[in-house]
C-alpha cells in the first residue's frame, strides 16, 4: 500500500476550483433572487394589471333592433323569433357525421356544406358555426328531438327582422342585411365586435338604412373570464351592461292604405285590358300626401320585392330575376323614377303665363296643329279644340293653347315657377337614392352641354316642348305630388315620411304661403276641377260622393317620337306598340276640391294613357283614402315600454378579436 | 499513516445506513413535495394526472437513491465505463427506434417504460469523466493528448442529442462535462483557447444552418420578449406576467389565474416554477431557491470531503450539473436565460429526469458514505500492483 503523492496537487486544484464554482453559484443564486425581487415586488403592480388584462374580456350582447311603425302604430318592421342551429366542432367530434344527420332535415345544399366546413376549419374548434337559420317550427322541433344524440349541436332562438307589409312596404322601410367588409372597414373596434356577432344585421335600404343609428340601439356587454385560447371560462352577469333596444321610428305612412294602393296599382282594370296592358307589364307608382302637414300617407311602387327575402339572404337566381326585369322591381320609383310629366306640367305653364302677364281669359283657337319655325306641331286632338280660354285649355289639355303661351314665356321664368312648385329639386324625406329630375333652363343647357359650346344656346322652339311637359323635362312621382299639394294649398309644403323619432312625435309644421300672387292658382284649380267633373279629359275618374269632389290633371308623356305604320303611313296607336315604346300615363289630383286634404300623384310606366290607366287608379286610391280619411284621425305614439334584452346565446365565443394565442 | 495501510473495511449495510446524509435526503424530499403541490394545483386541484405519479416516482427514485448510495463507491468506479457505454448505445438507438414527439426523437421504449437516454447520459458521462481523471496523473491533465478522450466522451453524446434535436439538453450536457474537466484541473490557458475554439465552432454551426429556425428564435427571444408578444417571446412574457402578478406572498395555493387559465405552455414541465411563483409569491420562490441552494452546498461539501478523486469529481460534477438545471430553468422563466426546454429537477413532471437526478444523488450519497476511502482499490488489487 502506498500513498498517491500526485493526489495532493490535484486535490488542491480541485478544492480551489470547487470553491470557485461554489462562489459563482452563490452569485448566480443571488442574481436570481434579485430578479425575482424585481418581478414579484418591484414591478408587481404592472404585472398584476397585465394579468387582469389577460383574464377578462367583454362579450357583446346584441341589442334588439328598434321597430318601425305606421302612423297608427301598425308594425312595418319588427323583430320575430328566428330558430337557428349552431354547431361547436370541438364538441361534435366528427363534423361530417353530424352534418350527414342533419343535412336532409335542414335541406342543406352542397354550398351550405362547403361554407360550414370552411368556417369550421378556419375558426377555433370551440367557436360555434351557424349551420342553418330561419328554420320552420317543425324543423326546429324535429331538430330539438335529435340534438341529444348529436353532441355539439345547439338550437337557438334569435331575433330576425320581419316586414309584415312585405312588398307593399319594401321601398319605404327598406331591408337589412349582414354587414360586409366595407361596413367593417368603416367601423371602430367596439363597433366591429358588434358587427361580427352571428346573425347581426344592418340597414341596407330605406328607413332601415337612413335611421340605422337610431334603430340599432346600444350593444350590451358582459364581463367574462377567458383563458389563453379565448375560451370563456366564466361569465359575470352582475358586471353586465344591458343592451339598449333601438328606438322606435314612426312613419307617416298608413299601412292599410299603402297595401290597398299597392294592390290598386298592380291591378289591371277594364281600362288596362282595353289598352292592351298585360298584368306582367304593370310598372307603376303612387304618392298620396296630406296637403296640410306634408305627411306621405301612401308611398307605393309596383312591382316590388319582398324585403323578408333580402333579410335572410336572397337567392342568386331570384336576385338576378329582380335585377333584370324590365319592370324594374328594385327601383324606388316614387323618388328614383324620373318621367316626363307630360300634360300635368301644363298647370305650371299656366301659372308662368299669368306671371308673364297673360290673363286667364286669353283665348286661342286650336285647329289641331301649330306651325312654328317651319315645323308643324300637332295637338293630341287632330280635329282641334276650337277656341279655348286658360281653364278650358287645362280641362281639355289642349297642346296648341300651351304652345301659344310658350311663345310668350321665357324658359327661365317657366323653370323658376317649376322650381317653386317643387320640381327639379330633391325633397329630403329620409330615403336614399332620390333623383332631382330635370327642369330645363338656359343655365341648365349651358351646364349640360358644357363640353360642346355649339349646343349651349337655348332655342325658343324648345320652350314649346317643355311647356307641355316634354323635352328634357322630367319629374318624379313624389315631386308631382308636392307640386299638386302646393297648387292645392298655395303653401310651400314639404313632404315628410317620419313623424315619430327620438321618443316624440313631430309637431305639424306650419308652411309659408308661396311667394306669388295666390289668385293665379284659381284658374288652375278650376281647370283641374273641370278635367274630372265637367267632362274634361278625366271625366271617368270622377268620385261618386259630391263631398269628395276630386280635381286632377292627366298626363300622357311620349317616351319616343311618334311611330307610323311603314305601309299605310298611319300613326300607330299606343296599344299597337311594344310595351317599352308606349307613352307613360300620369295623373295628379287633389280632393276635396273645396277644402283640399289629400294630394295624389300616379305614374304608370308605359301605361299609354293618363286618363285611361293613371286616372282610374288615382280615383280608386283617393276613394280609399277619403273613405278612411286618416288625416282626421289622431296619430299614434308608441307607449313607453321597458327595454327588451335579447336572450343570450349559451355558447362560448371568442370574446375579443385580440384573443389569445392558438 | 496507519489506517490507509490497512485494507478498507467492506461496508456493511448497517454501517452504510448509519452513515446516510439525512439533510440531503430531507432537502430533496422537501423539493419534491413542493413539486407535488404545484402539480396538484396545475391539474386544477387533482391528484391526477400528475401529482400522484410524481409522488410515486419520487418514492421509487428515493429507493433508487438508497440502493445506489449503499453500493460501495469502488463498484461505481468499476462500472463507470460500462455505464457510459450502455448510455451511449441507447443514444445511438434513439434515431433508429425512438418515438417522435414534439418534433424530436428523444424517447425509446424499454419494455413498458419510456426512457430518455439523454437523461441517463447526464449521469453516465460524469461517471465516465470522473473515472478517467481518477486514474490520470495531474501533470497530464492539460496535455492535449490526454484531453482528447474526455472531449470525445463529451462530444459524442452532445452531438447525438443535438441531432435529436434537443439543443437545451445538448448544451447542458456539454457544459457539465466541461465543468468536470475544469474541476479536474485543466489549465486556464488551455481552457481559454478551447472556449475561443468552441465559440468559433458555434458561430460556424449557425452559419451553416445546423440550428433550426425555432431554436435561433428561442435563443434570441429572451433578449426582448415584449417586442414580439405573440411570437416566440409570448410564453416568456406570459411567464413574467404570472410571476410578477404573484407579488410578495402569491395568489395562494390553486389560485394562480394565469396558470389555471392556460396562458402558459408546458406548465407541468418547463414552466412549473412560474406556477409555483404565481401561487406562492416571492416568499415561496426564495424558499424554493434556498432549498436548491442548500442541496447544492451539501453536495459540494460532500465532494470537498471525499478522499478519492473519483468521489470528488463525481459528487461535484453531479451537483454542479444539478445546479445548472436549476439556474437555467428558473432563469428561463424569469427571462434571464433563453427558453431551451430544461426541466426543473424534482419539481417538473417527468420520470426519467426524476430517476436520473435521484440516482445522481445516490452516487453523491455513495461518495459520502465512502468518503474516507482514497484509492478505491481493494487490498488484493493493491497488492498486485
Amino acid at each position: 500500500m502506498r500513498l498517491e503523492p500526485f493526489d495532493t496537487q490535484r486535490h488542491m486544484v480541485f478544492s480551489r476550483r470547487a470553491t470557485l464554482f461554489g462562489g459563482g453559484a452563490t452569485l448566480l443564486f443571488l442574481g436570481l433572487a434579485s430578479r425575482l425581487y424585481q418581478l414579484q415586488i418591484h414591478d408587481h403592480v404592472n404585472y398584476k394589471a397585465l394579468a387582469e388584462d389577460n383574464r377578462f374580456n367583454q362579450k357583446i350582447i346584441t341589442p334588439v333592433r328598434g321597430e318601425i311603425f305606421d302612423r297608427f302604430g301598425k308594425p312595418l318592421a319588427t323583430s320575430r323569433q328566428n330558430f337557428r342551429v349552431l354547431m361547436v366542432p370541438e364538441d361534435a367530434g366528427d363534423v361530417e357525421l353530424v352534418l350527414n344527420e342533419v343535412a336532409d332535415l335542414l335541406h342543406l345544399t352542397d354550398k351550405d356544406l362547403k361554407r360550414i366546413r370552411k368556417e369550421a376549419a378556419r375558426q377555433r374548434s370551440f367557436t360555434p358555426v351557424e349551420i342553418a337559420d330561419n328554420l320552420t317550427w317543425e324543423q326546429f322541433a324535429r331538430l330539438n328531438f335529435l340534438t341529444p344524440q348529436l353532441p355539439g349541436l345547439h338550437s337557438e332562438v334569435g331575433a330576425t327582422r320581419s316586414y309584415p307589409l312585405a312588398e307593399a312596404g319594401a321601398f319605404v322601410v327598406g331591408y337589412v342585411g349582414a354587414p360586409n367588409d366595407r361596413d367593417l372597414a368603416k367601423a371602430d373596434d367596439q363597433e366591429k365586435l358588434l358587427l361580427r356577432q352571428p346573425g347581426f344585421r344592418i340597414g341596407r335600404a330605406g328607413i332601415e338604412r337612413t335611421f340605422e343609428k337610431k334603430l340599432r340601439g346600444e350593444a350590451g356587454s358582459v364581463t367574462v373570464q377567458i383563458n389563453a385560447h379565448g375560451r370563456v371560462i366564466e361569465e359575470y352577469p352582475n358586471l353586465a351592461n344591458e343592451p339598449v333596444q333601438g328606438q322606435p321610428i314612426g312613419l307617416t305612412i298608413d299601412a292599410e292604405l299603402q297595401a290597398k294602393a299597392s294592390a290598386i296599382l298592380a291591378d289591371v282594370n277594364d281600362d288596362g285590358a282595353r289598352l292592351n296592358v298585360d298584368k306582367h307589364e304593370l310598372s307603376a307608382s303612387a304618392v298620396v300626401m296630406d296637403v296640410h302637414n306634408g305627411d306621405i300617407l301612401v308611398y307605393a311602387s309596383v312591382p316590388a320585392f319582398d324585403p323578408n327575402e333580402f333579410n335572410v339572404g336572397i337567392k342568386q337566381s331570384r336576385w338576378q330575376e329582380l335585377n333584370e326585369s324590365p319592370l324594374k322591381p328594385l327601383l324606388n320609383k316614387p323618388i328614383s323614377g324620373a318621367y316626363p310629366p307630360g300634360s300635368t306640367f301644363k298647370l305650371i305653364t299656366a301659372i308662368a303665363a299669368q306671371e308673364a302677364g297673360i290673363e286667364p281669359s286669353h283665348r286661342v283657337t286650336c285647329r289641331g296643329s301649330l306651325w312654328y319655325g317651319g315645323v308643324e306641331f300637332n295637338c293630341w286632338k287632330k280635329e282641334g279644340h276650337g277656341t279655348l280660354d286658360m281653364r278650358g285649355a287645362i280641362k281639355h289639355s289642349c297642346d296648341v293653347y300651351f304652345w301659344d303661351l310658350a311663345q310668350r314665356i321665357d324658359i327661365d321664368k317657366l323653370a323658376e315657377v317649376a322650381n317653386r312648385f317643387g320640381l327639379g329639386l330633391p325633397h329630403d324625406i329620409g330615403l336614399g337614392g332620390q333623383v332631382a329630375g330635370t327642369v330645363p333652363s338656359r343655365a341648365w343647357k349651358k351646364s349640360y352641354y358644357r363640353s360642346n359650346p355649339a349646343q349651349q344656346t337655348w332655342f325658343p322652339g324648345e320652350t314649346l316642348s317643355v311647356a307641355i311637359g316634354q323635352g328634357a323635362l322630367t319629374a318624379t312621382p313624389l315631386q308631382l305630388a308636392v307640386m299638386v299639394t302646393r297648387l292645392a294649398t298655395g303653401r310651400e309644403v314639404h313632404p315628410r315620411l317620419v313623424r315619430y323619432q327620438d321618443g316624440r312625435g313631430a309637431l305639424d309644421p306650419v308652411f309659408q304661403p308661396l311667394a306669388m300672387d295666390l289668385s293665379e292658382l284659381d284658374v288652375v284649380r278650376a281647370g283641374m276641377d273641370a278635367v274630372v267633373n265637367e267632362w274634361g279629359t278625366a271625366a271617368r275618374s270622377r268620385l261618386d260622393k259630391p263631398e269628395w269632389r276630386m280635381a286632377g290633371k292627366t298626363g300622357t308623356s311620349q317616351v319616343r317620337s311618334l311611330q307610323y305604320d311603314p305601309v299605310t303611313g298611319r300613326r300607330l296607336k299606343n296599344y299597337e306598340l311594344p310595351w317599352k315604346d308606349r307613352d307613360h300615363a300620369l295623373f295628379v289630383s287633389f280632393a276635396p276640391y273645396d277644402a283640399p286634404r289629400y294630394a295624389c300623384a300616379v305614374v304608370v310606366e308605359h301605361g299609354s294613357s293618363g286618363s285611361g290607366m293613371a286616372g282610374p287608379k288615382a280615383r280608386e286610391i283617393m276613394r280609399a283614402v277619403l273613405t278612411k280619411d286618416p288625416a282626421l284621425k289622431s296619430a299614434w305614439s308608441p307607449p313607453l315600454k321597458p327595454v327588451k334584452t335579447v336572450s343570450r346565446a349559451r355558447t362560448d365565443r371568442p370574446a375579443g378579436i385580440e384573443g389569445g394565442r392558438p | 499513516m496507519k489506517s490507509v495501510l490497512l485494507p478498507e473495511p467492506r461496508g456493511s449495510l448497517l454501517t452504510a445506513w448509519q452513515e446516510i446524509n439525512w439533510p440531503l435526503v430531507i432537502l430533496l424530499t422537501l423539493i419534491a413535495g413542493a413539486g407535488t403541490a404545484t402539480l396538484y394545483s396545475v391539474a386544477g386541484g387533482s391528484w391526477s394526472p400528475w401529482a400522484f405519479q410524481h409522488v410515486m416516482r419520487f418514492t421509487v427514485s428515493l429507493l433508487a437513491l438508497f440502493v445506489v448510495g449503499f453500493v460501495p463507491l469502488r463498484y461505481w468506479l468499476a462500472l463507470a465505463y460500462p455505464a457510459y457505454a450502455v448510455a451511449l448505445g441507447l443514444l445511438v438507438l434513439v434515431p433508429i427506434i425512438g418515438e417522435i414527439s414534439m418534433g424530436a426523437q428523444r424517447w425509446i421504449m424499454v419494455g413498458p417504460v419510456q426512457v430518455q437516454p439523454s437523461e441517463l447520459m447526464k449521469v453516465a458521462m460524469i461517471l465516465a469523466l470522473a473515472r478517467y481523471y481518477h486514474g490520470l496523473e495531474f501533470k497530464r491533465v492539460s496535455n492535449p493528448i490526454f484531453l482528447a478522450p474526455p472531449l470525445a466522451m463529451i462530444g459524442l453524446p452532445v452531438a447525438l442529442i443535438f441531432k435529436q434535436p434537443d439543443l437545451g439538453t445538448a448544451l447542458m450536457l456539454g457544459a457539465s462535462g466541461v465543468v468536470v474537466i475544469l474541476l479536474a484541473g485543466l489549465s486556464w490557458r488551455v481552457t481559454i483557447v478551447g472556449m475561443i475554439a468552441a465559440f468559433a465552432g458555434a458561430v460556424g454551426a449557425i452559419k451553416m444552418g445546423l440550428l433550426k429556425a425555432y431554436q435561433i428564435d428561442r435563443l434570441t427571444a429572451f433578449m426582448d420578449p415584449e417586442a414580439d408578444p405573440l411570437g416566440s417571446g409570448y410564453h416568456l412574457l406570459q411567464s413574467k406576467i404570472a410571476l410578477g402578478s404573484g407579488g410578495l406572498s402569491g395568489k395562494g395555493f390553486m389560485q394562480g389565474t394565469q396558470s389555471q387559465l392556460q396562458f402558459l405552455p408546458e406548465k407541468h414541465t418547463d414552466f412549473i416554477f412560474t406556477i409555483f411563483g404565481e401561487e406562492f409569491g416571492f416568499i415561496g420562490t426564495i424558499l424554493l431557491l434556498s432549498l436548491y441552494f442548500a442541496v447544492f452546498v451539501t453536495a459540494i461539501n460532500i465532494a470537498m470531503r471525499a478522499k478519492s478523486h473519483f468521489g470528488r469529481l463525481l459528487a461535484s460534477g453531479l451537483s454542479i450539473s444539478f445546479l445548472l438545471y436549476v439556474l437555467i430553468n428558473t432563469g428561463m422563466v424569469m427571462g434571464l436565460a433563453p427558453v431551451v426546454g430544461v426541466p426543473l429537477p424534482l419539481v417538473s413532471y417527468g420520470g426519467t429526469v426524476m430517476l436520473t437526478v435521484m440516482v445522481g444523488f445516490g452516487l453523491v450519497m455513495s461518495t459520502w458514505i465512502n468518503r474516507d476511502q482514497d484509492t478505491l482499490r481493494t487490498a488484493s488489487t493493491i497488492r498486485s500492483l
